[in-house]
């Protein structure tokens, strides 16, 4: 089973060729605004150094996000421009389940963290079980004092992964029990593993449900005078 | 050489997708978001930027359904690459790269102002340089000297406010909502423009246009005939306004038609499908004896079709675009 995976929802942007759950080739690159250029000539590269055609593929995996609209938008647009044209499945996969993929070792619980901006943080907690991670609860949005309360009133071990470096000072400083992990960013050998998992499961969802996971509304608001504005005529 | 295009255009608030072969349309479907802008009273960036992700698979499906395509006999692949908003334009550009690298295809990325001005093609065979056209829309407003296709020189442009955005600012004003250029349209049939006189601001260059002062006057006069008690009909107020934006526009592209010299003109961009406009373009090329390339509306505003057949156009002039490149919202005519 091949599978190509496309993670561009973050700072580090990164593809990924695996056969089965091994990564045979990857590329990476840590740019925040990079995404557009980086992932097709990254894919192309990858491919060359393998020696495979697109028309190997089995399935293409995409990070959906949470994270940088913009970069999540690249993913899921390359994702499905090749899955539709070359009638292979695309599976989302959650750039938090991914870091918690990742980092699980032992018996340590997992907190993944993604910056979303704005002073927001996309997080979910994971619980390890033999071959990966189980999340308690879906991901929510919080403030950094949102995510301070959490890991506080977390009574076990626990370990924190992904934008560790954003939230060192404002979350982790004086808090006991805590130590943080890699990776700092989703990765596509991480979204690709989970991704062969659900194929070998045939855990396919329908082409219309791969869409971004932003976790928030866009930032508008309805301005009801000015709809109903009749000007000076009332 | 004919190539046949996959073409994408998603650089605002249409999702737009059609397959042209040279300059024959094949299809040209589109899913537009007005109605999801309108309540925002305009164009919302990352509300575009996220219907484009929900529209274009199946969009794309239905293009090439629709021109009984297959994928295989596909020649290249085009799409928007600026200027315009820049989520959406990654949409279509990252999708229409994926589709051109999966099938080996080249791919072309497009100027959409060159789009407008290449989609009178589309429906006239005598659309051939040297020409001169008048683009406007929302975002943009030129006079384009059309040497020869990919040699152009603008002329003239806005010095503020785009011909749409006036109409849009105008609408906004006089109460008519969102699109404003279409609502004028609309709410100015059988008013009458001579019951109140604007301002026509012609900058001292010659091409080039002023809306902004126009606003200033319909406000300041809105506000005076009210007070008085004299307020005219709105759809009177509303073709005056329509008749002193189409009146800038028509003169200046008129002039730089009779200083170049052009037996032909043209027009693109969601502007020139307002009605007044197009009547005033026919009736200054007759009057010149002038050839007049002028789209049916839907060929007007935002389409597919029109990136189609640039890019069938520069994928036969050999023209591909590297993997690595991205889009460029301030891309720029000469
Ligand atoms: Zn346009």
């Amino acid at each position: 089973m091949k599978v190509l995976a496309i993670e561009t929802a973050t700072p580090g942007s990164s593809v990924a060729l695996a056969e089965g759950r091994r990564v045979v080739a990857s590329a990476t690159l840590v740019d925040r605004t990079g995404h557009s250029r980086f992932v097709v000539p990254a894919i192309d590269f990858c491919f060359d150094q393998v020696g495979w055609s697109p028309q190997d593929l089995d399935g293409i995996a995409v990070d959906v996000g949470p994270g940088l609209y913009t970069g999540i938008r690249v993913g899921v647009a390359t994702a499905q421009g090749l899955g539709a044209t070359l009638g292979v499945p695309v599976i989302p996969v959650s750039g938090l389940d991914a870091l918690a993929f990742e980092a699980a070792t032992g018996h340590r619980h997992i907190w993944a963290v993604i910056d979303v901006r704005r002073g927001e943080l996309a997080v979910a907690s994971y619980r390890p079980v033999p071959g990966g991670v189980v999340r308690d609860s879906a991901p929510e949005l919080v403030d950094f004092e949102g995510l301070r309360a959490r890991l506080d009133s977390d009574p076990s071990d626990f370990l924190v992964v992904g934008d560790t470096e954003l939230i060192a000072d404002k979350v982790l400083s004086g808090l006991h029990r805590v130590k943080t992990g890699r990776p700092l960013y989703p990765t596509a050998a991480a979204v690709a593993e989970l991704a062969a998992g659900r194929l070998e499961r045939d855990d396919i969802p329908p082409p219309e449900e791969v869409r971004p996971l932003y976790l928030r509304d866009p930032d508008v608001t309805i301005n009801w005078d000015k709809i109903h504005d009749r000007g000076p005529w009332g | 050489m004919n190539p046949t295009v996959l073409a994408f255009e998603t650089s605002c608030d249409e999702t737009a997708v059609a397959v042209v072969r040279g300059t024959e349309i094949l299809s040209n479907v589109l899913s537009s978001q007005v109605e999801l802008h309108a309540r925002f009273g305009g164009v919302v960036p990352e509300v575009a930027a996220r219907a484009h992700v929900e529209a274009i698979r199946s969009l794309t499906h239905q293009a090439l359904r629709e021109a009984g395509v297959h994928p295989d006999d596909l020649d290249g692949i085009a799409a928007t690459a600026g200027p315009g908003l820049i989520g959406a334009l990654l949409v279509g550009h990252s999708f229409a790269k994926a589709i051109a690298w999966a099938r080996r295809l080249p791919f072309v990325g497009i100027d959409h102002m060159e789009g407008h001005l290449m989609a009178p093609r589309l429906q006239f065979e005598e659309f051939r340089p040297p020409a001169v056209a008048l683009l406007a829309s929302g975002g943009h407003s030129q006079i384009v000297w059309v040497r020869d296709w990919g040699d152009y020189e603008t002329l003239g442009s806005t010095i503020d406010d785009a011909a749409g955005e006036a109409f849009d600012k105008l609408a906004r004003v006089m109460g008519l909502g969102f699109p404003g250029g279409p609502a004028i349209d609309r709410e100015s049939e059988g008013g009458d423009p001579t019951v109140v006189s604007f301002p026509r601001a012609l900058p001292d260059r010659p091409y080039d246009f002023s809306f902004s002062g126009l606003k200033t006057a319909v406000v300041t006069y809105l506000q005076r005939a009210q007070k008085e008690g004299s307020l005219p009909e709105r759809k009177d107020v509303a073709a005056a306004v329509q008749e002193a934006i189409v009146d800038v526009l028509v003169d200046k592209t008129f002039r730089a038609v009779d200083d170049t010299g052009v037996g032909v003109v043209a027009g693109g961009g969601g502007v020139l499908a307002n009605r007044r406009l197009r009547e005033r373009f026919a009736e200054e090329a007759d009057k010149r004896g002038i050839t007049l390339c002028l789209p049916s509306p839907i060929l007007c505003t935002d389409n597919g079709a029109m990136i189609g057949v640039a890019g069938a156009f520069w994928l036969s002039q050999g023209r591909i675009t590297d993997w690595a490149e991205t889009v460029d919202p301030a891309m720029r005519l000469p």
